[in-house]
């Protein structure tokens, strides 16, 4: 494999480690969003449960913007026909996403309940919606999406909004948001004590079980789905446009690479694993070792959908020539190497004083201080 | 007036600083002049405030003023 | 083909909401860097005030950063959701300054504000004033990063179309970020983020000295930010000098607009003070001019000329038959990449392929193209002008009496007589708009001088957009002003409220977080 197919490979790669950070950090984060309301009954055990993610939201999101940006970056066409296409979805990720820094910061700043509430339901969209269309995304990864390009590359989405809101989609949808929620509420027994934490545990046992479920009905489904197969094309480290190759559809077509490197099984096997391990953890009130355990069980996940993808970024159900593949969408050879570097240097960077900002808030935050009014708390 | 003045004076050299800085930099070194202007600044005005304290401290002592 | 509507209306929501976006992010460049000048203070000298001082900007700033942060969201993900070809086309080289600057600059940024706000006592007071620089500096960082990928639209260098990609491929990444448009736009941006705390600081200071509130505080803050200020302001005039004379040589047609040049003049130009461009007439009514300050600012010299609107269009006109047959070669080698007659062709005129597209517009059939398409393609190549000249004339304008502004308060701090003069005092507090609307206008200046490009002399506005239906493009509209406006009616009246209430004074009143949750019945049901 030349140098220019190495870097598509190792950039296709870190798409999916930037994905798996995403999904556990960010995740988390919105899980609380989403189960705030009910874990917390009091406007304090609320705030307890915010102040436990209170430091770190703020540079958690960044694995959302880092994703992004990685995407533009390294996949440009991918960016532009992904995002353009699934215009309205992006919208109300984007709407409720920008809602969320404000419910963090706004909130504490009045007291009256009315306010407070208000603010109580604006986290719980903002974390349950974009959650939802993050995995609903992967689900129409996998069913394929229609758009097609002219000569210049313009590409023309020919869907209608409720297309990407199918049964399969909600599915995967609603699969990532129960395992944010389990992650959230996995988080919160981190920090908290009491009844507060009593009730997150609780929430742990249920989302993992959904989160169980709904993973081994959707591999079932996938199984019998119409896959996509490269037949021909200019192939790996060729600079090329999609309109070179050829796609057909074979129903159970997604499972071949499995069949070819029966190693990856262990993809879906750390996904299940994971969230089984998380569950019994947080039975035992074991709850940071079930926060790596369903950390891992992410990672198995996405690493599932990667897998049974691979190549193919952006499969087209109208004219599946010109699906996007790591191949024909990556950027230059360049870029991806300029970007490696980069990558190469702050990634480590960034998770070194990630952990050190963990660890220096790290412990059990006091209710006692919010209530008696601690100047920087949420 | 004579706080006019010094305005006027202050504006002139102000105004001489620049013109200075646009003639002589036609395509400066502008990273490393941000990087130097930015530590100046902050140190600049950071010690604006230490002056004010060491003003109070010394208006105090003479007993003229109390703040 | 694009829909015209649709790419307006794209082009309307993307002003509206990096206009709104650069509202709130130059206060968090400047006051980021005042609050380290504040906290340094705090560590060198151990006087409480100045901690007392950098909590309470430290939340203003706090109440800001929250609505950046949110709008910036929308800008990473709006390149790809509305402009998909601009980004398919320069995503190359566009796309990697966006992940660097999450990688190094907001990251660290985003990371280190939750450890500023939530660490004061978790965290040595040295490691705090790290933790403070750090975002200080991430911030800025990060515009660095928004403004190499921005000068790639105003001077794409290091950069060169690649037919059988079909885009725009990254050949220098130094050349990129050390172009000189880059470089001078970005300083000009930070210290225009400086200006802009400088001022709001003085101002809200301002308002405490005149209810007599929190005196030693608002006198101390006063003083820092007006030596700031002044310093910074210097700062922002020579570099927006320096990117004037970037603009001269780069984007001929942005200058032309910015000084109302319709027709070349004798070296040395005169500078018109004040004039009313018509575009369709192609001349300017009610001139006032200075004599050679033209020459002196754009050029340096006094025996230098740039070139008028008619000149201009006139080198569009030959450009643009020269592009034409770049795009036909180029469709050729879309269907049959082999073709070595049709890569000959193309690479003899890629210069122009940017101008071939802009004909595209008006003769969707390049070869049956007539003399007055054009024309009329020619006449797109000059930036609205009136537009133009008067955004850059209210940020001049502006600029220049921020400085007086800044002396005058720095003469006045030093003399330790600020408290005393009302006027003054009264004046700072109207001052505090007065940054954000110069900012905004030198946002128009660049992004509108730049028209009809998006990436300069490469790539048409027309070009770039989505296709996605005029409807889509009302409904995001209507959403993105319903929600924008209601944040902004939120932020300010938390900002104001903040403000009103002021910082939190060692005896304990007049804080209203401090209030126990408890105090107000424990249930939040209500």
């Amino acid at each position: 494999m030349g140098l220019y197919a190495t870097l598509q490979v190792i950039w296709w790669l870190l798409l999916g480690v930037l994905l798996m950070a995403l999904a556990v950090m960010v995740g988390m984060d919105m899980g609380v969003g989403a189960i705030l309301r009910y874990v917390g009954r009091t406007d304090l055990e609320r705030r307890v449960a915010l102040n436990i993610i209170g430091p770190h939201w703020d540079g958690n999101q960044v694995w959302f913007v880092l994703g992004g940006g990685a995407i533009f970056a390294a996949f440009p066409l991918l960016y532009a026909t992904a995002f353009s296409g699934f215009y309205v979805v992006m919208l109300l990720l984007l709407w409720t996403m920008i809602l969320r820094p404000l419910g963090f910061e706004y909130r504490s700043q009045i007291e009256r309940p009315a306010w407070r509430n208000t603010w109580d339901w604006v986290l719980f969209v903002s974390g349950a919606v974009p959650m939802i269309v993050f995995g609903a995304a992967f689900g129409n990864l996998l069913r394929g999406v229609p758009f097609h390009f002219e000569w210049d590359m313009t590409s023309f989405y020919t869907g209608s909004f409720l297309g990407l809101l199918n049964p399969f989609a909600l599915l995967t949808g609603v699969l990532a948001l129960s395992l944010a929620a389990m992650m959230g509420a996995l988080m919160v027994m981190n920090g908290a004590e009491g009844a507060l934490f009593q009730r997150a545990r609780g929430v742990v046992q249920v989302t993992a079980g959904v989160a169980i479920a709904l993973f081994a009905v959707g591999g079932l489904w996938v199984h019998a789905m119409p896959g996509y197969r490269l037949i021909g094309g200019p192939g790996p480290g060729v600079p090329q446009t999609p309109l070179q190759q050829s796609v057909v559809t074979v129903p159970g077509a997604w499972l071949t690479n499995f069949g070819a490197y029966p190693l990856l099984w262990l993809a879906p096997l750390v996904g299940f694993g994971g969230m089984i391990g998380a569950w019994l953890a947080a039975r035992a009130d074991r709850s940071h070792l079930g926060w790596w355990l369903g950390a891992l069980a992410w990672s198995g996940v996405i690493a599932t959908a990667g897998a049974a993808l691979f190549p193919f970024m952006l499969p087209s159900s109208t004219d599946p020539s010109m699906s996007l593949t790591v191949w024909n969408a990556s950027s230059s050879k360049d870029t991806l190497l300029w970007m490696a570097g980069f990558a190469a240097v702050f990634v480590p960077l960034i998770l070194w004083y990630t952990s050190w900002a963990f660890w220096v808030m790290r412990g059990k935050v006091s209710a006692e201080k919010i209530a008696r009014g601690d100047e920087h708390a949420y | 007036m004579r706080t006019f003045l010094y305005f006027l004076l202050f504006m002139f050299l102000a105004g001489v600083i620049t013109i200075l800085a646009a003639i002589l930099g036609d395509e400066g070194a502008w990273y490393f002049a941000w990087l130097i202007g930015t530590a100046m600044l902050v140190l600049v005005s950071a010690a604006g405030g230490a002056l004010l304290d060491a003003q109070e401290a010394s208006a105090a002592a003479a007993g003229r003023e109390q703040s | 083909m694009i829909n015209g509507t649709v790419v307006d209306l794209s082009r309307v929501q993307f002003a509206a909401t990096a206009l709104y976006h650069f509202l709130f992010v130059p206060l968090t460049l400047g006051l980021s860097f005042l609050l380290a000048a504040m906290e340094t203070v705090y560590v060198t000298t151990g006087k409480p005030i100045y901690k007392q001082m950098a909590q309470f900007w430290g939340k203003l700033f706090m109440i800001n950063f929250a609505l950046g942060v949110a709008t910036g969201l929308t800008m990473e993900f709006q390149f790809g959701t509305n402009w998909s070809f601009y980004s398919s086309f320069v995503g190359d080289i566009f796309g990697a300054p966006l992940a660097i600057e999450g990688l190094m600059a907001f990251f660290m940024e985003s990371t280190f504000v939750g450890l500023m706000v939530f660490g004061w006592e978790r965290l040595s007071k040295g490691q705090h004033l790290a933790a403070t620089w750090l975002v200080a500096f991430g911030s800025n960082l990060s515009a660095l990063w928004i403004l190499v990928a921005n000068g790639f639209m105003q001077d794409p260098v290091g950069a060169t179309f690649d037919p059988f990609t079909m885009r725009m491929q990254l050949t220098s990444f130094q050349k990129l970020i050390f172009s000189p448009d880059v470089q001078s736009k970005f300083v000009h941006t930070s210290i225009a983020g400086y200006v802009t705390a400088a001022v709001f600081v003085t101002g809200v200071s301002a308002f405490y000295l005149l209810r007599k509130r929190h005196v030693p505080l608002a006198k101390r803050s006063l003083r820092m930010a007006a030596l700031f200020g002044v310093l910074a302001t210097i700062g922002v005039i020579t570099l927006g000098d320096a990117l004037g004379f970037v603009a001269a040589r780069v984007q001929p047609t942005k200058l032309a607009a910015m000084e109302g040049l319709w027709k070349a003049q004798a070296a040395p130009m005169p500078f018109n003070l004040i004039a009313f461009p018509s575009q369709t007439e192609q001349k300017n009514d009610g001139v006032v001019q200075v004599p050679d300050l033209l020459s002196l600012l754009v050029t340096h010299s006094l025996d230098r000329t740039v070139l008028g609107v008619d000149a201009l269009e006139r080198q569009a006109r030959r450009r643009i038959e020269q592009g034409i047959p770049a795009v036909q070669a180029l469709r050729v080698l879309a269907r049959d990449p082999t073709n070595a007659a049709a890569l000959a062709k193309f690479t003899a005129h890629r210069r122009d392929l940017g101008y071939g597209f802009l004909l595209q517009r008006y003769a969707p059939d390049l070869s049956q193209a007539t003399p007055a398409q054009v024309r009329a393609a020619a006449r797109d190549t000059i930036p609205p002008v009136a537009a133009v000249f008067w955004s850059f004339r209210v940020m001049v304008g502006l600029g220049l009496l921020m400085l007086a502004f800044f002396v005058l308060a720095a003469l006045y701090s030093l003399h330790n007589t600020v408290q005393n003069k009302r006027w003054f005092l009264k004046v700072a507090v109207w001052m505090i708009p007065v940054p954000f609307l110069a900012n905004e206008c030198g946002w128009l200046v660049a992004e509108l001088g730049r028209q009809p490009w998006t990436v300069f002399d490469v790539l048409p506005t027309w070009m770039s957009a989505s296709t996605h239906s005029v409807a889509y493009m009302v409904f995001s509209l209507i959403g993105f002003l319903g929600l924008y406006s209601i944040f902004i009616v939120i932020e300010l009246y938390l900002l104001v409220r903040a403000i009103r209430l002021g910082p939190a004074e060692p005896g304990g009143a007049g804080e209203g977080r401090t209030v126990p949750a408890a105090a107000h019945g424990g249930k939040a049901e209500g």
